[in-house]
């Protein structure tokens, strides 16, 4: 038996070997053939998705909403004591302080990850500034966002807080945090789909003992999941996916 | 059973007496301290269908001033501020009820007579088709939003007074 786990895409690039490392410790202690899918970027994700490729998925939370509710996927884990946070950061010479400094026209570099600009655009809010009144600058990584904010040509760049976390030393004294989220409440989860039901327990015991054997450690924080992952029920999934919609207006 | 008369702020404060929509009712104070609404945080709780507090997230703790365990089991309307109109939560349970979302700019009131204003979005929670509860997340709002409804709250208030 073969399955495929999808990785969704927007984990840092310095991860890429932690994915391949925990899906060959899975395959070994479950005895199950596991391929793995490393979609570049959300179009290609859903690619894969629509043609029914995904058996497993680690997905993040904006996108697991409607693989849960519309595809009837079954979450069943999460990384533990690891929440998905943005951080809105502005060029260190900027001279903005707080997000109240920015805007009505003002320039924004953003990556397609949902999750982040959906958060951003509500610590927005209290500026007044709605998604109409922002200049958006899409870019490819956190990296050339981090860029144009340090150039100066966009007053802040959003960021996912693990990828803010993993610039360089450099990068990060030349850049200012305007403010970070503290949701605590929204996590990347692990979603398995309803036709591989048969495979969940193997799968899912060895992914939940991850940390226990010797070596799982260089796994996780390889991952940069250094707690491994916990239980997830369908109500915790159902929870956090009405406490999203409350973010979407 | 209905909520104890909330105890004396060390601060001066100002006495009111709210009757809530279950008929209960109790005495408050509010004084003018406002909390500032925590950076980057949401503060999040769930009712059941009767709106009794089923979850409260730790900003929801903190921002209450309350003990977790005396906001578990107690009425939502115990963050109600006598400053609120009635009217602005109008809507609110038939809205929600019906499986829509809720929006609204909302003062509430702290357990030592304090206030903070949230920017407050209810949603059903829909499971297998059936509301089994309710939660809401509150942001921080817009002060702009905010200084533009103080004189229409305020005007609904009087019309409430002058009419009961």
């Amino acid at each position: 038996m073969s399955l495929n786990f999808l990785i969704a895409p927007d984990f840092a690039p310095e991860r890429f070997a932690g994915w391949h490392m925990l899906n060959t410790t899975l395959q070994r202690r479950s005895g199950i053939h596991l391929h793995l899918l490393t979609p570049a970027n959300a179009l290609e994700q859903a690619q894969l998705l629509a043609a029914g490729k995904a058996d497993l998925v680690y997905a993040n939370p904006f996108d697991a909403t409607d693989m849960i509710r519309t595809h009837g996927y079954i979450p069943f884990a999460r990384p533990s004591k690891r929440f998905d946070e943005m951080v809105i950061a502005t060029g260190a010479e900027s001279g903005l302080q707080s997000v109240d400094d920015l805007k009505p026209g003002c320039r924004i570099a953003l990556t397609e990850n949902k999750d982040v600009k959906l958060i951003g655009l509500r610590l927005l809010e209290p500026a007044d500034l709605t998604e109409s009144l922002i200049d958006w600058l899409p870019v490819d990584s956190y990296q050339a966002a981090a860029r144009r904010a340090i150039k100066g040509e966009v007053e802040a760049a959003f960021f996912l807080a693990d990828a803010f976390a993993s610039l360089t030393r450099m990068t990060c004294g030349q850049l200012r945090v305007l403010v970070e989220s503290a949701i605590s409440d929204i996590s990347h989860v692990l979603l398995a789909h309803p036709r591989m039901l048969d495979s969940l327990p193997a799968i899912e015991l060895a992914l939940l003992g991850m940390g226990q054997a010797a070596g799982d450690a260089d796994v996780l924080d390889a991952l940069g999941l250094s707690h491994g992952f916990e239980p997830m029920t369908q109500e915790e999934a159902e929870f956090m996916i009405d406490l999203m919609d409350t973010l979407l207006d | 059973m209905g909520l104890p008369d909330m105890d004396l702020p060390l601060v001066p404060s100002i006495e009111a007496r709210l009757t809530y929509t279950d008929g209960s009712a109790r005495t408050v104070y509010t004084t003018e301290v406002e909390m500032p609404f925590p950076e980057g945080r949401l503060i999040v709780s769930s009712t059941d269908l009767a709106g009794i507090i089923t979850h409260a997230n730790d900003a929801f703790v903190e921002m209450s001033g309350y003990a977790r365990e005396a906001l578990i089991g107690a009425p939502h309307h115990i963050l109600r501020h006598p400053d609120m109109p009635k009217i602005a939560f109008k809507g609110l349970w038939d809205t929600i009820a019906a499986g829509q979302k809720w929006h609204g700019y909302v003062k509430n009131l702290r357990q030592d007579g304090a206030f903070y204003w949230v920017y407050a979005t209810a949603v059903p929670n829909i499971r297998q088709g059936v509301i089994v509860g309710y939660t809401s997340v509150r942001r921080k709002p817009s002060r702009t939003r905010i200084a533009e409804l103080l004189p229409v709250y305020r005007q609904w208030l009087e019309e409430e007074k002058a009419a009961s």
